[in-house]
């Protein structure tokens, strides 16, 4: 069913509780005495706008058609009148976006000058493909096509779920900032837009919103730790997510928020499911291996990848990383420690900088084609703050003089990479470790 | 050099690393996300510090404060020093 008619259901079944609402702050300056105006606009409200959309262009019907985040109630409105009315919504990143196709429109607004029809027949169901752009940190970005089904899958609705008041300090328009938004929107919850400008205006945002829920990576989180003011939020539920959780940020999430539910969730794209832990633990139980979790079957192979049978059959896509009996293969390395599952990282030796990641392979080119270097390993290092940070072994030439090699590398890699691809440390070293069969040995998250 | 110097010029080399401009006047009440280093110009700095003081206060996750000035900061790698020296 299209978003615009499953909110409408929700909202004309609820009783009193639910009263879902969008804040924004009205102005960009935030007033560090008062904290921001807030904008705040009901969801019911939302809705009759939506349609007023659809009743204005109905020429939009089947059509394909861009849209750009200007702030959350602009974003959610058009969502909700191109969802199922639009044969395609493409949602345009803030730089450069990937190619659109010809015959993309470039919604600019209401317009009132000529009116067309539609060239659907009336009645006719419209499924809308949603065109996500990646964001292009490790190749160009490219769109990535969803439906709204497989957006929404993991949306729970359950009561206790309803007060709630989600921050959202993710761009709406990517993956995880629509997941968040999406997930909010159809539980009722209301949504406060703190998704751009520096941590304390953020913050200051969020508080002023009263929000009482808030999904973040885990880098993201200590950030927000950093920044001294997390405690003057009154959260009562935390999700980390995107990055693995580890025991430290856990414990201080939770001695800062005695009575909150805290819960980091492990999302496998492969396998098309995710699970999420909430014992405050690192990991998850060692149980689950055994017992799998609400249907979904793990195991550990031989190479220590956790491996994940679905209940359904995934996208036909993967089938050559299934094993004889359906388990697919999600690269990410895992370890046991007493009865205890732990993340250790990516099995492709994908660095993971702060919710960032970074192939080892692209950084190791750009060091590989600097004169004096012989060969290079590129490899990621534990970081308290970041979860991950970009590392590098190099062997020089002979009679090199390293300084000024050190120095050229850097150089060429703020150069030609982003600023979290650069490694943050290099060593030069006599010769690179290789595995059995010549490759450089990617197995390992380095200590 | 005693740690809050070596601290002060870590923080310079990982700015100038990381092409960040640090504020003019860094003291004890400086926030740290306000002193022109961001989470990754910060996370630098304690990569860096763990390289050259041979540890890192934040791995060890007995600490239950977590600072948000350039004084906090300090403290904390001031604390721990003593407390590996003992």
């Amino acid at each position: 069913m299209q978003l615009l008619h499953r909110l409408k259901e929700l909202y004309e079944n609820a009783d009193n509780s639910v009263k879902g609402e969008l804040l924004e702050a009205s102005s960009k300056p935030v007033d560090s005495v008062r904290g921001p105006n807030l904008n705040t606009i009901s969801l019911p409200r939302i809705i009759a706008e939506a349609e007023l959309i659809r009743a204005k262009e109905p020429h939009l019907r089947g059509a394909t058609v861009a849209i750009r985040y200007q702030g959350l109630n602009d974003f959610v409105r058009l969502l909700l009148a191109f969802d199922g009315w639009c044969g395609a919504l493409y949602l345009l990143p803030e730089d450069d976006a990937p190619q659109l196709p010809d015959d993309c429109q470039c919604w600019a607004g209401l317009q009132s000058d000529v009116k067309r029809d539609t060239a659907l027949p009336e009645g006719q169901h419209v499924v809308t493909h949603w065109y996500i752009a990646t964001s292009g940190t490790t190749s160009k970005p490219k769109w990535i096509a969803h439906q709204l089904a497989g957006l929404t899958a993991s949306v729970r609705v359950n009561l206790e779920q309803m007060p709630l008041r989600w921050g959202l300090l993710y761009q709406p328009f990517r993956f995880a900032g629509l997941q968040v938004l999406l997930q909010g929107l159809l539980s009722g919850a209301s949504i406060v837009d703190a998704s751009n400008g520096d941590i304390s205006r953020r913050i200051k945002v969020l508080r002023a919103a009263r929000t009482t829920a808030l999904s973040a990576t885990p880098s993201m989180w200590r950030q927000l730790l950093l920044s001294g003011e997390l405690e003057t939020l009154s959260l009562s539920q935390l999700t980390l997510g995107g990055e693995i959780a580890d025991q430290g940020v856990l414990n201080m999430l939770r001695a800062r928020f005695t009575e909150a539910r805290i819960i980091h969730i492990y999302a496998s794209t492969e396998a098309g499911v995710g699970f999420s832990v909430s014992d405050g633990k690192a990991g998850f139980p060692e149980a689950w291996l055994k017992d799998g979790y609400y249907g979904v079957k793990l195991k550990i192979n031989a190479h220590h990848h956790l491996c994940i049978k679905p209940l359904q059959l995934p996208k036909s896509g993967i089938k050559n990383r299934m094993d004889a009996q359906g388990y697919i293969d999600s690269e990410d390395m895992v370890e046991i420690i007493d009865g205890r599952v732990y993340f250790l990282g990516r099995a492709g030796g994908v660095i993971n900088v702060g919710g960032n990641k970074v192939h080892p392979q692209l950084v190791e080119q750009v060091i590989l084609s600097i004169e004096g270097v012989l060969s290079a390993r590129v490899f990621g290092s534990k970081s308290s703050v970041m979860g991950s940070l970009v590392s590098a072994e190099v062997v020089a030439e002979a009679e090199t003089e390293l300084a000024a090699l050190k120095k050229k590398i850097i150089m060429q890699c703020m150069q030609r990479l982003a600023r979290y691809q650069v490694p943050v440390r290099i060593d030069f070293v006599k010769q690179i470790k290789t595995n059995e069969t010549g490759k450089i040995d990617r197995r390992q998250l380095s200590e | 050099m005693n740690i809050e110097q070596k601290i002060r010029h870590t923080m310079e080399q990982v700015a100038e690393l990381s092409q960040c401009q640090l504020v003019n006047e860094i003291d004890d009440d400086t926030v740290l996300l306000q002193s022109g280093l961001d989470s990754l110009g910060f996370a630098m700095l304690v990569a860096q510090l763990d390289e050259e003081l041979g540890f890192d206060p934040f791995t060890q996750m007995a600490i239950p404060v977590y600072p948000s000035t350039f004084g906090e900061f300090v403290s904390i790698y001031r604390q721990y020093s003593e407390k590996t020296r003992e």
